[in-house]
């Protein structure tokens, strides 16, 4: 039995899978997600969950959570110490993420040769004003990192042998840029081990939270796993130091839900309406989109990877607004729940509920909420639903059609390769989420192309999430002249002969993404390990080939391990 | 986050599958580590700043252009067409407005590709700079352009290929022609009969440094701009000027190139030469992004960049002053052409001017002699007509009728053209017709 566990935004959605036979929803459930203690909303769902299926069978939870991504948007995040050697090139302090932020003098260049060492005093003078700041997390960064992590070792090591007054060490964490991930962008770079250090502390004490309660609930031996944005799993042990890449999660559960539920071949637009937002994702023949190279956290861009979903504040539970003008504004905003579910503000679902798209709780309540904001404004309830409608389904697809638009003028990447001067043409809409099925007709009429609704569609992000597998990916560099191979996101680094080829990198790459997923008990199939990139350049000085610059990508792709229904 | 105060576009071509050969300076690693640095910079996340990929130019683009024998395929790859595509993609770019400028970081390399193409010289086959502004004159209108070519060799192949042109006007700071490849790039030579003052050479003493550089921009160049007003600038962005260049001799740095942009301002740089592919291009090339961009580049250095060190001497700053106060009277007073001159530089023989020119292609070990005329027309700038032979090779014949062609000179060049295939015993004739948008090749 495998359990996901989707804590949106509105909802905290559950599903338990059996996977006996044929992958099928054993059991399904919906509760409010509790924003001040997200650790209830996943307690009361696997409650609800453990009421109908057996405990005993349970061995995977997979959860997404938007902890670190509401700590982030409300500022609840904790200082961070960011220390970062950078070398010429443009004034780092553009990259400045927070108050607390150092630049240490030193250079390491594109083939990873320290041009300039770090100057010490410069350093301990950093790590003696986050002292006096009361900074306990850090993030050491420094440019080219990736290929020769020296400086942000030597930052590391000042780090954890400075105490606070009381004499105890300082540092409760050290994030290091080059075990974020093996591409080059030191902004980036530099962001991300940021936020990575800023959510550290809330992420851990929930996930010990989450330990402890599934200890009491007696699912101490199931395997726990976190939703990542790229439509991937991390173990949760290993998301302790990770916890950024559990950023922006929710929508890849809804993507990797799809997948699941139906068999996409064409060019296709998906769509999750929840409660507050409605998630955009698209696939090229049949598989998602993802960024090119990380999402945007706030305004700083990441090395996060992630599917590519375009969120608007359309949803259920959007509340339903006339301008003096008469015109009908639904969201962004939300006022609370529905009216029909004991809310005060009427909403997109109490319009669909008069216009008997859907019969969700008291729909005479909806009515009456209806009619008495359409007097107001002079109108008749049903036009007002009508209206409401119209304009729902409008702004979900003028935001598709931008979307589409952006990812056609722009080079993305499928999960398969890059789409090489192909077009996006969406051949059919698949809608999921909440109000899905009384949104359908609508959005048919809205998009003109064929519209389904899978089955399970109001917990297609739950099935997503706890269907999804892990990914990983790894970058391998070498450098036969320098006589190094390194590994960043596993610090791994090796020696290697002047004959090192591409062919032994290949295989280097694979074996050591297989052995890192091994080591996370991850068992891993030979095919899913996929060679991405593969480049090698002779180097020459003089006339004379001196070595050869090497660069491998490896990944496990993102998928689902099973889809439902026997398909 | 930063933002750009220009929208500038980056076209990045940089054929990784293409070399002269494996350890030749043009070969597959010459991109590799500007590439490295400009994404290690994260300079497509500045607001404003843009990747595009390179188009491909087509047949028609080069023939628009070059004379290539025997054909265009013979004398280019599809790496060659790439960089002249991505070069015309910068050219859109900003044409159409979705850019306020664009660099096309793009190889192989193309200023040393003249009129005539029989192989490859300088490591060039085609004139990426002029498939450019032929295509956009082609798709919007006449302009007048402005190259400025900052190379450290001598832009020899723009200089032909403009040399008859009075709406484009080349400058070319180079290191003196008589220390370094090709050998040329004099300030006698002014250009073609009717285009004179339009070619400017301004050859610098090896060891010019930033200050003589950027003293011939500003005593020179600007002031030229200036009273040329052209339409569209164009650097031919050369970057071997580098004090680190394995192959050549000056002292130019990363700030000096990302000043020069800042004050030559180009509509669109385009990569030509740079073989210090570690210590240079890297930071060079982000330098020049920059600049272009408008963003601040005061902390891009080299690793061993020491001023004082490669600062140039007094007596390199006095000649070089000297030349400041000398060229530009070349430009704004030329002295007229003398038609009893050198052959090398013209004759004029009743209504036709008439040139004979040896060349060689290094790169390729190529002997070419022609003759090339043009009809000196009071109506519109002349027919060119021009005959050649590689080595022992068959004479070919090629004939341009000009884009302001007038109908006798139009008519005429249809003339020899038939002429040529009638009795000239020419192996290959090819018509470059810009007036009607006529390209002709005869002979497979
Ligand atoms: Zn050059
Ligand atoms: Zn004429």
């Amino acid at each position: 039995m495998l359990l996901g566990i989707d804590v949106g935004g509105t909802h905290t959605d559950a599903v338990a899978i059996d996977m006996t036979g044929d992958a099928e929803v054993a059991a399904s459930c919906k509760v409010p997600t509790h924003h001040d203690d997200l650790l209830r909303s996943v307690t009361e769902a696997l409650a609800a969950i453990l009421a109908e299926v057996d405990k005993d069978a349970v061995t995977q939870l997979n959860l997404s959570t938007t902890l670190s991504t509401n700590a982030i948007v409300q500022g609840k995040t904790e200082d961070v110490g960011v220390i970062v050697s950078s070398g010429p090139g443009i004034d780092p302090h553009n990259a400045m993420p927070c108050k607390d932020f150092f630049v240490i003098d030193g250079s390491i260049d594109h083939r990873g040769n320290e041009v300039r060492a770090l100057s010490a005093r410069q350093l301990e003078r950093a790590v003696d004003a986050c002292r006096e700041n009361g900074v306990r997390v850090f993030a050491a960064v420094s440019k080219f990192s990736t290929r020769n992590p020296r400086h942000e070792n030597t930052i590391r090591r000042m780090v954890e042998r400075a105490e606070d007054q009381e004499g105890n060490p300082l540092a409760d964490f050290v994030t290091l840029g080059h075990q974020l991930g093996g591409a080059l962008n030191f902004p980036r770079r530099v962001a991300t081990a940021y936020f990575n250090c800023s959510v550290w502390r809330l992420y851990n004490d929930f996930v010990t939270a989450v330990e402890s309660a599934l200890e009491e609930m007696g699912l101490g031996h199931v395997t726990v796993n976190i939703l990542k944005a790229d439509g991937g799993t991390m173990p949760l042990s290993q998301s302790r130091t990770m916890p950024v890449q559990s950023i922006f999660s929710g929508p890849a559960a809804s993507v990797m839900g799809i997948i699941a539920l139906t068999d996409i071949f064409h060019d296709s637009v998906i769509l999750d309406i929840g409660g507050t937002t409605t998630d955009i994702a698209v696939f090229a023949e049949g598989a998602p989109l993802i960024e090119r190279e990380g999402i945007d956290i706030g305004s700083h861009p990441t090395l996060v990877s992630a599917l590519k979903v375009l969120s608007i504040g359309i949803g259920g539970d959007s509340a339903i607004s006339v301008a003096g003008s008469g015109t009908v504004r639904v969201g962004p905003n939300r006022l609370g729940p529905s009216v029909c579910l004991g809310g005060t503000h009427p909403t997109l679902t109490d319009a669909l509920n008069v216009l008997g798209a859907s019969a969700i709780g008291d729909v005479d309540k909806s009515a009456q909420a209806i009619e008495v904001l359409a007097s107001a404004h002079g109108l008749s309830g049903p036009d007002l639903a009508r209206d409401a409608v119209d304009r729902a389904s409008e702004t979900i697809y003028d935001a598709t059609r931008e979307l589409v638009e952006e990812i056609n003028s722009k080079p993305v990447y499928t999960i398969h390769e890059l789409v090489e001067d192909k077009r996006v043409v969406p051949k059919k809409i698949y809608v999921v989420g909440g109000p899905a099925e009384a949104m359908k007709m609508d959005l048919f009429r809205r998009f003109q192309l064929s519209t389904e609704v899978p089955e399970n569609y109001g917990v297609a992000n739950a099935v997503g999430a706890a269907l999804t597998r892990p990914t990983w990916e790894l970058e391998l560099f070498a450098d036969t002249q320098r006589h190094t191979l390194f590994i960043p996101s596993l610090s791994y680094r090796e020696n290697v002969h002047s004959s090192y080829d591409l062919e032994d990198a290949k295989k280097d790459a694979v074996n050591q993404l297989t052995m890192q997923l091994d080591s996370m008990g991850v068992f891993l199939q030979p095919e899913d390990a996929q060679i991405t990139h593969a480049s090698s350049f002779n180097m020459v000085e003089g006339m004379s080939r001196v070595g050869r610059n090497i660069r491998v990508k490896c990944q496990v792709r993102p998928h689902v391990v099973a889809v439902l229904g026997g398909r | 986050m930063l933002k750009a105060n220009n929208k500038l576009g980056i076209i990045f071509f940089p054929a990784f599958d293409w070399a002269i050969s494996p350890t030749h300076p043009e070969r597959q690693e010459r991109l590799l580590y500007t590439q490295d640095q400009l994404r290690e910079e994260g300079i497509f996340d500045i607001e404003g700043v843009e990747e595009y990929k390179p188009d491909v130019a087509d047949i028609e683009d080069v023939e628009r252009v070059h004379f290539c024998f025997p054909d265009v395929n013979s004398v280019t790859t599809r790496s060659h067409r790439i960089s002249a595509g991505g070069a015309m993609k910068a050219a859109d770019l900003v044409m159409t407005g979705e850019r306020d400028c664009a660099f096309a970081m793009v190889r192989p390399p193309g200023h040393h590709a003249m009129k005539v193409v029989h192989g490859s010289r300088g490591f060039c086959n085609i004139n990426i700079e002029a498939v450019m502004i032929e295509h956009i004159r082609e798709t919007y209108g006449h302009k007048r352009v402005a190259i400025v070519d900052t190379d450290c060799h001598h832009g020899d192949g723009t200089q032909d290929v403009y040399w008859h042109d009075p709406d484009t006007l080349f400058i070319s700071l180079h290191q003196d022609g008589r220390t370094l490849y090709p050998g040329s790039g004099f300030p006698q030579e002014l250009g073609g009969p009717k285009a004179r003052g339009r070619n400017i050479n301004i050859p610098l003493p090896p060891n010019t440094s930033d200050e003589g550089f950027l003293m011939a921009m500003e005593r020179v160049v600007m002031p030229i701009l200036e009273d040329f007003k052209p339409d569209l600038v164009v650097n031919s962005a050369g970057q071997d000027n580098h004090f680190s260049d394995p192959i050549t001799n000056m002292n130019f740095s990363a700030r000096g190139y990302a000043a020069l942009n800042e004050m030559l301002k180009p509509d669109i740089a385009v990569l030509e030469g740079g073989y210090s592919i570690q210590g240079a291009l890297p930071y060079v090339n982000l330098g020049i992004c920059l600049a272009m961009a408008g963003v601040d580049y005061s902390h891009v250095r080299e690793p061993n960049y020491n001023p004082d060190q490669i600062k140039q001497d007094d007596q390199t700053t006095a000649y070089i002053e000297e030349l400041c106060r000398q060229l530009p009277k070349l430009y704004f007073d030329p002295p007229a052409f003398d038609p009893k001159g050198d052959s090398r530089q013209g004759v004029i023989s009743g209504n036709q001017f008439i040139r004979h020119k040896q060349i060689y292609y290094d790169t390729d070990g190529i002997n070419e002699v022609q003759q090339e005329s043009l009809t000196l027309c009071d109506k519109c700038r002349g027919l060119y007509k021009v005959e050649t032979r590689a080595d022992s090779g068959p004479l070919c014949l090629g004939v341009e009728i000009p884009i302001d062609a007038c109908p006798d000179c139009k008519s005429k060049g249809y003339q020899l053209v038939e002429d040529g295939l009638i009795k000239g015993g020419y192996r290959y004739v090819q018509l470059i017709n810009r007036k009607d948008k006529d390209y002709v090749r005869y002979g497979f």
